[in-house]
């Protein structure tokens, strides 16, 4: 391995600073024709991998049943007690049904806990990542937001069944 | 020429300078973020006007609109007064610079100079040391700590870069003969510009300069990680703003100087050989003048996004131990050069 | 006494005890489906199989009876193997729908499935089908591919109910719980089945997807429903009563409580009818006040009459606290000497079982803490006579719907000149009061009811007040309770501004001599134990959870 070099082992060319100044100028000269790597967002966005872990959604089904049955695991197994769920029964196979799905966006830390529980794969964490609001209330997300068709999702649930 | 007559042209040079210097440091406050931004492989502001090119005028209307905020432990009139100053020093000095040769228009001989003055180079050093003041009276009536430490630095470091400066422009002195701005031009004609014939002083005064701006590598009075933002620290709004802008103005102020001491000033070399009318040869000096500013702001501004700031004492070691004995180096070669030439 | 040795542990046994219950008796479970203290013995889940030395093949432990010196192991490699091998027998069939099962938390398969099963299964098989939702009776909802078939259930109506309503039918795999030809399952216990099927098969109808089980807190209670005082658990979610379960007390309730008063005791609690702040009566409307008017109002309207024109009426459905404390005003600082409670017996209403007719739970406790006429005083009947013949100007109801209790009374009511009731929600009663105090019920307040054997039993609060908070107040803590705030729908819970009947007694009082000094209703308890012999040598903590026999009672055992 070679020596670490000191301040005092600096070459005479070093120690007079002028060289290594313009080599620094250089650097920063040449940079100034490189592309940039900014991203303008509201016009460009980011379109995440299937790895991102968006605001969590439910799959809603092609014949647009919920494919949430209320467990209420993801409720459970949340740390910040983002997620609350009323389950209410129904005459479909699944008899159970979420009568009522809250999602506190507030609260939510997009562990991505809520997705991996969920032993029907219907809370999905998705690409959206666009969430802004100007109070409370806004922040809770209901059913009508949240449901999402499944056709959207199934990146990540091909990541998912991949890595899980 | 009538008192009346000088009175008119001079208060219309005056305010064509000041117009243009106003218009030019916010347009440099502009480039620098946009000089900056292309040295970070960014894209810089984009968003007020096309390409940002009314940016600078959101600045100011921002500034405007803020709250002046004055500390409770400031001494409120000195702390009014700084970036008063500050901004009357950065515009004064202005009046000696020459960007052209006399003209003629519509017969009146015209000095593109607000003032011819015998002495404007001692005119222009007892300027920028009433500059100190601006500074150090800011740090020392904000009644805080970090704009305090960041006046002290500031008198400490411009008083130090000072007589490097000093001995930098007595060799250009002794060369022109003179005092006059546009004495030392002339002196400087063809290929005779200083910068080529006393190199070492050129770069002594260069880095000087630098360090009277208080720009990178040299600006330890602001020095955001250590003092939060130096003298300017408990300044908002306008007064703020007069800081910022005399920033750069001083930039302006030290490329001028440095074109005028050492690049030739308007000087195009060889350019009375090619015959052409008077007009277009005051011009096209004139524009050289305007380039050779452009190309020394960039410069500027480049070193800026290249160089660390020293460390406190290494400015000191650089002040002391390097610059001052380099710049008497240079009066020596100059007094040889004088000696041989004549 | 005989021992044997239960995992290298010496376990005493009385003779005819089998190893599961002797181990019971000292704390060691062993795995059970099918097997519950309080039936008979069935054996057919064989979970309990455990390796007894020196016999030829393992043996349940439900079945099997101690014997001397008999070494047991209950973990020994061969019972674990017999045991992973019956849990994987009881899944083949299990459908794998914990999610949508209510009885996941508290589900003894799921639990068993995690502690003694190998965790996958080599049955790839269809699983059998069979009839899922089936109404077997008012209340109970029975899910046929959940059953295990541990005829629990079936032995409950038997034994216990006395009313046989299920049986097996089918054979094999196909083996299915019906009700028998033209029945169905609607003996008054019918609930308690939900409560001892280990597996989510038999579901309560009234709480099924309320609320999962760990989201709720429980607190140890008492049924307000009749004399009997069967202990309960409140279960609690977001300050809301969700269900009520039974909770054991040999001497009481056992293991069972029934239908009536599982579904019918709590529902007024979360009822939108509650009285939440004190209401006076101005030109004919009722208007919400504050606490300190009304206690001033309502002092001076009683200082208004003379004691003989007064009369106080408690309840049954009091606390002994409350109903002390409302003697010792009427008797002290009113003078009053009318003072009863009337009592809500339904005649016939009985079983042996544990049904009473008296369906107040403090009948006994309100008399002894002083809710009864003074020598020269009136009954209770008397006093609504008095009231219909203007002799009485002024009454004071505490907790009692006298008009929901005959609704004759209320023309009885409308003579009087003043009526002040204590009541937790608006009735046909509260409809003629002049002031209203807001009741806190019972699932609210700390306080003691004494059943028809002179059993004494704290009641604690599992819903908190306006004033109350669950935390300070040591109540049980859900996850949601610990965590929630007031910007979390469910943290910002619905709360009453209602007090306990002592509670606003005494601030009744002290705005005249401020004499009532207690700051909870275990000091209004000491000061019971001390004035009223009867209650000699108790306390709250004596009390405990399964209650205490006053001392007059103690040899009368009327279980």
């Amino acid at each position: 391995m070679a020596e670490k070099k000191r301040l005092k082992d600096l070459s005479f060319w070093q120690k007079i600073y002028i060289p290594e100044i313009i080599n620094g100028l250089g650097i920063t000269l040449s940079n100034m024709f490189k592309p940039s790597f900014t991203m303008e967002y509201p016009e460009v966005k980011f379109e995440p991998p299937a790895s991102y872990r968006g605001r969590p959604v439910l799959a809603l089904e092609e014949n647009g049943e919920e494919r949430c049955v209320a467990c209420g695991l993801c409720s459970r197994v949340c740390p910040a007690l983002a997620i609350e769920v009323q389950a209410g029964e129904t005459d479909r196979e699944k008899e159970r049904y979420p009568e009522k799905f809250e999602i506190n966006m507030l609260r939510c830390i997009f562990c991505g806990f809520c997705e991996e529980v969920c032993p029907e794969e219907a809370i999905i964490m998705s690409k959206d990542y666009e969430l802004a609001f100007t109070n409370r209330e806004d922040a809770i997300y209901g059913k009508e937001k949240l449901f999402v068709p499944v056709s959207q999702l199934q990146d990540r649930i091909q990541f998912l069944r991949e890595r899980k | 020429m009538e008192i009346l007559q000088i009175a008119v042209i001079t208060l219309v040079k005056i305010l064509i300078v000041v117009t243009l210097m106003l218009l030019t440091v916010s347009y440099l406050v502009y480039f620098e973020r946009k000089i900056s931004a292309w040295a970070q492989n960014r894209v810089g502001p984009n968003r007020v006007g096309p390409a940002g090119l009314l940016q600078p005028f959101a600045d100011v209307f921002k500034l405007l609109l803020k709250e002046d905020i004055v500390p409770f432990a400031a001494t409120k009139s000195i702390h009014t007064l700084a970036p008063m100053l500050a901004l009357f020093v950065a515009f004064t000095t202005y009046a000696v610079i020459p960007i052209g040769p006399s003209v003629e228009i519509f017969g009146y001989k015209v000095d593109l100079v607000v003032a011819d003055v015998n002495m404007g180079i001692l005119y222009i050093l007892a300027l920028t040391s009433v500059g100190v003041y601006a500074i150090t009276f800011s740090g020392w009536s904000s009644g805080s700590k970090y704009s305090l430490l960041g006046g002290v630095r500031s008198s400490a470091q411009m008083i130090s870069y000072e007589i490097s400066m000093g001995f930098s422009i007595a060799g250009v002195l002794l060369f022109a003969e003179s005092l006059r701005p546009v004495a030392i031009v002339n002196a400087q004609s063809g290929l005779m510009w200083n910068a080529f014939v006393q190199p070492i002083g050129f770069i002594t005064f260069v880095v000087a300069a630098f360090a009277e701006t208080n720009r990178l590598p040299f600006d330890l009075p602001e020095a955001e990680p250590e003092l939060v933002g130096g003298y300017h620290t408990e300044y908002s709004s306008m007064k703020f703003a007069g800081f910022f802008l005399a920033e750069y103005a001083n930039m302006i102020i030290a490329s001028a100087m440095i074109i005028t001491l050492y690049l030739g000033g308007w000087q195009v070399p060889y350019i009375e050989k090619l015959g052409l009318p008077d007009y277009a040869v005051v011009l096209i000096q004139v524009t050289a003048f305007f380039v050779k500013m452009g190309v020394l702001l960039f410069f500027i501004i480049w070193v800026r996004w290249s160089l660390p700031r020293f460390r406190y004492d290494q400015l000191m070691d650089l002040g002391w131990k390097v610059m001052f004995p380099l710049s008497l180096l240079n009066l020596i070669w100059v007094a040889i050069l004088i000696m041989i030439m004549n | 006494m005989s021992s044997f040795i239960l995992d290298g542990k010496q376990i005493e046994f009385k003779q005819g005890q089998t190893i599961i219950q002797a181990a019971a008796d000292h704390g060691i479970d062993i795995p059970h489906f099918c097997w519950h203290p309080s039936l008979s013995i069935s054996g057919n889940c064989r979970v309990c199989l455990v390796e007894v030395e020196r016999m030829p093949k393992l043996v349940i432990a439900c079945s099997t009876l101690a014997a001397e010196g008999m070494v047991v192991h209950t973990n020994s490699e061969k019972t674990l193997a017999a045991r992973n091998a019956v849990m994987e027998f009881i899944l083949i069939n299990h459908p794998l729908d914990c999610p949508i099962c209510d009885e996941a938390g508290e589900c003894k398969l799921q639990d068993y499935a995690y502690q003694h099963s190998v965790g996958e299964s080599r049955f790839t098989e269809e699983k059998m089908h069979k009839d899922k939702r089936v109404e077997l009776g008012p209340h109970v909802m029975f899910d046929g591919e959940r059953c295990i078939s541990c005829s629990r259930c079936i032995r409950f109506c038997d034994e216990i109910a006395g009313e046989p309503q299920l049986t097996f039918v089918q054979r094999g795999d196909r083996v299915t719980i019906v009700t028998y030809p033209g029945k169905e399952l609607d003996n008054p216990y019918s609930l308690n089945v939900t409560d001892i099927c280990p597996v989510g098969a038999l579901t309560n109808r009234d709480f099924r997807f309320k609320a999962r089980v760990w989201d709720m807190s429980s607190t140890k209670s008492v049924c307000s429903g009749c004399a009997r005082g069967c202990n309960t658990d409140i279960w609690v979610r977001s300050n809301e009563i969700l269900r009520l379960t039974p909770r054991h007390n040999e001497e009481v309730n056992s293991y069972w409580m029934c239908d009536e008063g599982r579904l019918n005791t709590f529902k007024h609690v979360n009822s939108e009818s509650r009285v939440s702040g004190p209401q006076i009566k101005r030109d004919g409307k009722l208007n919400k006040s504050n606490w300190d008017e009304a206690y001033a109002a309502a002092f001076g309207e009683l200082k208004s009459y003379t004691k003989d024109e007064i009369a106080f009426i408690g309840s049954a459905a009091s606390t002994c606290e409350d109903n002390y404390i409302l003697a010792k005003f009427a008797k002290t600082v009113i003078g009053a000497k009318h003072i009863d409670f009337p009592r809500h017996i339904k005649a016939g209403d009985q079983d042996n079982i544990l049904i009473r007719e008296d369906k107040t739970p403090n009948a006994l406790g309100a008399e002894l803490a002083g809710i009864r006429p003074a020598a020269d005083g009136l009954t209770f009947h008397a006093i609504m006579k008095a009231v219909d013949e203007g002799r009485i100007k002024a009454l004071y109801v505490v907790e009692e719907d006298l008009v929901g209790l005959n609704p004759a009374y209320k023309e009885t009511l409308r003579k009087l000149e003043l009526l002040i009731v204590h009541a937790s929600n608006y009735n046909e009663t509260t409809e003629l009061a002049n002031i209203i105090f807001p009741a806190a019920t019972y699932a609210e307040k700390n306080g003691t009811w004494v059943n028809f054997q002179g059993r004494i039993q704290r009641i604690r609060p599992a819903v908190t007040t306006i004033e109350g908070d669950r935390s300070l107040d040591n109540l049980a803590m859900s996850r949601l309770d610990k965590f929630g705030t007031e910007f979390d729908r469910w943290g910002n819970v619905k709360k009453m501004d209602a007090r306990p009947v002592w509670k606003i007694i005494s601030g009744l009082a002290n705005t005249q001599s401020g004499k009532f000094r207690y700051s909870t209703s275990e000091d209004v308890f000491n000061e019971l134990v001390k004035s009223v012999p009867d209650f000699s040598g108790l306390d709250y903590d004596v009390i405990g959870e399964k209650g205490a026999a006053l001392k007059k009672f103690v040899n009368t055992k009327t279980v």
